[in-house]
């Protein structure tokens, strides 16, 4: 073999190689670490403002017996289609003194309906009664591994996580619901017994994260 | 002379219709039921299986309202055309019951010519049937090779490279 076919024999055997190493690479994915049950919250001293200008932190607003986190936002017709639930869903975890809070993650799109001013306007036009608050740079929802809007987050009075997932089994309709996940959470949560199911899923618009 | 005039008239008119004929073509002699058929997650399931063996799949859901669907949309057109003999791609619509018709309105503009898919059923069977990944947050795309296995999924909207270059792993090229 002279020192030409030798360096060809070379190249080939590089690239073979290479194809055989791309051949074990994993699949690609985005799927972020969503924190898992019994999980403590994160972030929880994060300061955050308020649609009323009131900075706040998790572990402030958290009741007694405990905190729900609701990644919401302004231009998404999943939130829309459950926002009726919105106000029920707070004023019964507040009767049952967990803390509620929701935070609009969408940093990419603040000048296209996700300002805090245009936060502002759907507090009031949708008659809020929990805090709706900016969470800057996605940083909570990153932390939390929140991948949609919306996306609920769920923590005992030891703010370890004891539901995520959606709100229950029917956005567009708040009569046709079959399964009340977080209602039934909430309920379980307060009354000691065994939440279940802990996790599900729901259908919602991806997070504007910031570019 | 005027029957030639008229013969004239006669061939011009067949020539008319037979070119606004060839316009409408593009993506119409597809009916509505078939260019959106309603399908559960189970059914979803096994019409992506079918092309085990045939083509490599890209499985996309995507709806009306979400503005990285329609970003990426046209991307994963082109695509299949330029992959055709080895790629199908099954595009899913998850919009609301309600906006079917904005959902056809759109793939007929898009050029759609095959048979995609509208969600019907719950969110969560429907979520799980297509992957153990995916939070359900959309758009979600899945690339799958020729023997049925997983070369890509992810959750976001995506530039046209990066479905190229994963479609071109699952084609092998």
């Amino acid at each position: 073999m002279n020192a030409m076919n030798l360096h060809k024999s070379l190249i080939v055997l590089l690239i073979l190689s290479a194809a055989g190493l791309l051949a074990f690479l994993p699949v690609e994915d985005n799927f972020d670490d969503r924190i898992e049950i019994g999980a403590k919250a994160p972030l929880t001293d994060l300061e955050v403002t308020d649609v009323s200008g009131e900075v706040l932190t998790l572990e402030e607003v958290a009741g007694e017996n405990g905190l729900l986190v609701n990644f919401s936002c302004n231009t998404c017709p999943w939130v829309e289609a459950w926002e009726d639930r919105y106000n029920p869903i707070s004023k019964m975890a507040d009767e049952n003194g967990i803390g509620v809070i929701m935070l609009n993650p969408n940093a990419a799109i603040r000048d296209d309906g996700e300002s805090m001013e245009d936060m502002q306007a759907r507090a009031k036009s949708s008659d809020y009664n929990f805090y709706y608050a900016l969470d800057e740079g996605a940083k909570m929802a990153e932390a939390f591994g929140a991948t949609r809007t919306p996306d609920i987050f769920l923590f005992n009075s030891d703010m370890k996580l004891v539901y995520t997932g959606a709100i229950d089994d029917n956005a567009k309709s708040a009569q046709a619901v079959d399964q009340h996940y977080l209602k039934d959470a909430i309920q379980k949560l307060v009354a000691g017994k065994e939440i279940d199911p802990k996790t599900t899923k729901a259908l919602g618009c991806t997070i504007k994260w910031p570019k | 002379m005027m029957k030639s005039k008229q013969i004239v008239r006669i061939l011009s008119f067949f020539l008319l219709v037979a070119f606004s004929n060839v316009g409408l073509t593009v993506g119409q002699d597809i009916s509505d039921k078939e260019l959106l058929k309603n399908a559960t997650g189970a059914e979803l399931k096994k019409a992506i299986s079918s092309y085990k063996g045939d083509k490599a799949v890209l499985v996309n859901v995507w709806a009306t309202w979400c503005a990285p669907c329609i970003e990426e949309f046209p991307y994963i057109v082109d695509l299949k055309q330029k992959y055709d003999d080895e790629l199908h791609v099954i595009f899913i619509s998850a919009d609301f019951p309600g906006q079917r018709d904005n959902a056809l309105e759109f793939l007929r503009k898009q050029n759609v010519d095959w048979t995609t898919y509208f969600k019907t059923g719950k969110d969560q069977p429907f979520i799980e049937a297509l992957s153990d990944d995916w939070s359900g947050a959309l758009p979600f795309t899945k690339i799958l090779d020729q023997e049925g296995n997983l070369i890509a999924n992810w959750e976001q909207g995506a530039e046209y490279e990066k479905f190229e270059r994963h479609i071109k792993k699952a084609i092998k090229k």
